[in-house]
């Protein structure tokens, strides 16, 4: 191994996995400074309920109407989320734990899912391009993170180390991108990842506190605090 | 906001109308006068609204202007969108990236260094806030249905009534909104309901009531000591007295000690609607304060979605008041009712189909969807579902108070295909609803849509259905 891949696979990586982190503390720092109201009436519901619910509402297609109409995309957004934790996970094994690509069948695995979350990220980009409704809607950095997110996925599933004749070029590209992804994101929409936890608990906090989520039966008791003589 | 795109609704392009608020000023109305009340005035709108906007903004709402993906699966949830497929503007997404665009560019660090890149923006001027009150006004019902379909948990209806917010500090407001809010700020309701036309219209409902039931029957106005403080909507004095008349046949069959306040009546809350916390917070406080004032130990809340919602679960956040009593809607109250046997029904006397409409502000944004479904089946002979329903019901198209924006009407009515399907696949004769707002809503639907329907509501039903005992 040369020793530009060595660096790249290591220090290259360290560093834009601290740069990313730093800025992600930053950026948490920034999104406490926006204060939060105090819930002043009595819960019908939950709160940790509704929180679970809403966390868990990704992994649950039927929930959702816009998830159930079109489980084909739903099936899409798994596929490409699914290939990009592959390809993450692949960034470090191949420094930290490359026995693991010895066998053949799980360097398979991974290719195939990286494989399929790079045709799932060109399904997407195509739409994104020919749907007038979602060309109005996207702004460069939509564009840019799902085309810069097919390129890395190429580059991952290039990358397994199984081709000793392709050398080196491979590697390097795919650790040159991985190190590009981790300082880019945090100023890109792909950085929803940090969001997602926050917008998603908000929600489900208010809406257990209220006995909406998770979608129950009728409360008998649902008015707030304890029922003082008959009405 | 993007000049390229104009609505073809023309409603993006709809004037700022500020003919009342100049009258207003003029007459030196007290709203206006002590300031609770913003007018419009020309001139430094965008650099408040700028710093409106960077004080005002709360965690939740960060991280909903913030987490959006932009993958557009929200789009087939608004029904503005399902009556015109072929236009952006009408999704939700578009709409909170006319807030978010801003945000961005002013708060959020990418939109700061790098604007084109993530398409932020600035207003060029009050035309473009008028743009933006088009949008947030004219285009949303508020109905929160994107919320729920997104899958990010973005919350496109908080970021709308937050933006409706900032244009009311700054007068921004289509007409119909100033006139509301002034009546409420003025008047306690949004109806500009004087003490002595509320004292009449009881007395009238009251006279009817002792015709029927006898010399003991009553609705009691400010009696303390009650179990029940009940609150009603404006529109009940005004256009509906008869529902009033309903739960005092119910509250006195089922031997309940109950009240209305003299003030602090109107559940209704226009703040919600114009995003103004401090209208919230004054409209709520009357009622807490009447029902702390009576002594009451519960405040029953007529049927009204955004009424429910801003007493039951918002008033107490705006007004900065812990909830003391219980707080609960009328239906829940009709539930139980049943469910004890302290009322008696007869499912005959309501012999034709009934569907039910959810309330967006009851359903998505509140607690209760099956207790309704639970009083129709015991007091209806023949209750169907509207589909979907539930927390994934349409909106009347009156939500978010656009029954009292004009302009935006026939936008609202063309939005308002995709709740004429869902009523005429019911085939019902009545749909009910617990909501006034609705009611006018689904009215307008069914006038416009030429179905063959009429809108009830639970308390009408029941009222109905309600066996009063021997000798009543
Ligand atoms: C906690 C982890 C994550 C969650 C919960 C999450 C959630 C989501 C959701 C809900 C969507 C929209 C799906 C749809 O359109 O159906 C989405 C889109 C996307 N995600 Fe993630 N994601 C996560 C991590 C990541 C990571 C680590 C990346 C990349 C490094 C990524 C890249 C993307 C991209 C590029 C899109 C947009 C696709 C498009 O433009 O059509 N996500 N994600
Ligand atoms: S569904 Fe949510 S994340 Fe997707 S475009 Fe709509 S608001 Fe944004
Ligand atoms: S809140 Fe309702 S009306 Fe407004 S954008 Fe969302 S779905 Fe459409």
């Amino acid at each position: 191994m040369s020793n530009l891949l060595r660096t790249f696979e290591n220090e290259v990586q360290l560093a834009a996995l601290a740069f990313m982190g730093l800025v992600y503390a930053l950026r948490l720092v920034w999104i406490f400074r926006f204060r939060v109201g105090r819930e002043r009436t009595v819960a019908v519901g939950r709160e940790g309920a509704g929180t679970g619910y809403s966390l868990m509402n990704i992994a649950m297609p039927w929930a959702m109407e816009s998830t159930r109409t079109h489980p084909g995309r739903y099936l899409e957004f798994v596929v490409l989320h699914l290939g990009i934790a592959a390809a993450i996970a692949a960034s470090f094994i191949i420094p930290y734990g490359p026995g693991l690509f010895e066998t053949a069948w799980v360097r398979g695995i991974f290719r195939a899912f990286i494989a399929a979350a790079g045709l799932a990220g060109l399904a997407r980009l195509a739409r994104r391009l020919t749907n007038p409704v979602l060309r109005e809607i996207s702004s460069p950095d939509d564009y840019f993170s799902l085309v810069f997110l097919i390129v890395w996925l190429a580059a991952g599933v290039l990358a397994l180390p199984d081709r000793p004749a392709a050398g080196e070029g491979p590697l390097l590209a795919f650790f040159g991108l991985t190190a590009f992804l981790l300082v880019y994101v945090p100023f890109s929409k792909i950085g929803h990842y940090l969001y997602y936890p926050f917008s998603r608990i908000y929600l489900g906090r208010t809406l257990g506190h209220r006995g909406a989520w998770p979608p129950a039966a009728a409360k008998s008791a649902g008015a707030g605090p304890a029922r003082k003589g008959a009405a | 906001m993007s000049r390229r795109t104009k609505s073809p609704s023309g409603v993006i392009d709809a004037p700022l109308d500020v003919a009342a608020q100049a009258k207003a000023r003029e007459e030196g109305r007290p709203s206006v006068r002590d300031g609770r009340l913003k007018t419009y005035e020309p001139g430094a709108n965008v650099g408040r609204f700028l710093e409106l906007l960077g004080r005002r903004v709360s965690r939740p709402l960060a991280v909903s202007l913030t987490a959006c993906v932009h993958c557009g699966r929200c789009a087939e949830s608004c029904h503005y969108f399902l009556a015109r497929p072929d236009d952006p503007t009408m999704t939700p997404v578009w709409k909170a990236d006319q807030i978010r665009k801003i945000f961005k560019r002013h708060v959020d660090w990418t939109g700061r260094v790098a604007p084109w890149w993530a398409k932020a923006g600035t207003p060029d001027g009050d035309e473009d806030l008028n743009r933006l009150k088009n949008v947030v006004f004219g285009a949303c019902s508020a109905c929160r249905r994107c919320t729920f379909n997104c899958p990010m948990g973005v919350d496109t209806a908080l970021l709308v009534r937050f933006t409706r917010g900032l244009l009311t500090e700054l007068g921004i407001v289509p007409e119909g909104v100033f006139n509301v809010s002034r009546d409420q700020w003025e008047t306690g309701n949004q109806m500009a309901v004087t003490e002595t036309d509320f004292l009449e219209t009881i007395e009238w409902m009251r006279d009817d009531l002792r015709a029927e039931l006898g010399p003991g029957a009553d609705i009691p106005v400010d009696r303390p000591d009650c179990d029940i403080l009940y609150t009603i909507n404006p529109r009940e004095i005004k256009f509906d007295p008869r529902s009033i008349a309903h739960a005092a046949r119910i509250f006195h069959a089922a031997g309940a000690s109950w009240t209305l306040p003299k003030w602090g009546w109107d559940q209704t809350n226009f703040g919600l609607f114009s995003g103004d916390d401090a209208l919230g917070a004054y409209v709520s406080r009357n009622l807490y304060e009447a029902a702390e004032r009576l002594r009451a130990r519960r405040i029953v809340i007529s049927e009204c979605g955004h009424g429910y919602r801003s007493t039951r679960w918002e008033g107490y956040t705006w007004s900065g008041y812990d909830q003391k009593l219980p707080t609960e809607s009328i239906v829940a109250v009709l539930r139980r009712y049943l469910e004890e046997g302290r009322i008696v029904v007869d499912p005959g006397r309501n012999l034709e189909p009934v569907t039910f409409h959810d309330s967006c502000n009851i359903a998505r944004s509140g607690d209760l969807v099956e207790e309704p479904r639970q009083v129709l089946r015991r007091v209806c002979a023949d209750f169907r579902e509207m589909h979907p329903n539930r927390q994934e019901n349409f909106c009347c198209t009156g939500g978010g108070g656009l029954l009292a924006m004009a302009e935006y009407r026939p936008l609202r009515l063309e939005a308002g295909k995709v709740k004429a399907e869902q009523l005429k696949a019911t085939e019902a004769a009545l749909v009910c609803t617990m909501c006034h707002n609705c009611i006018d809503g689904l009215g307008d639907v069914i006038k416009h849509y030429h179905l063959p329907m009429r809108v009830v509501q639970v308390l009408e039903l029941v009222s109905r259905a309600l066996v009063l005992p021997a000798g009543s």
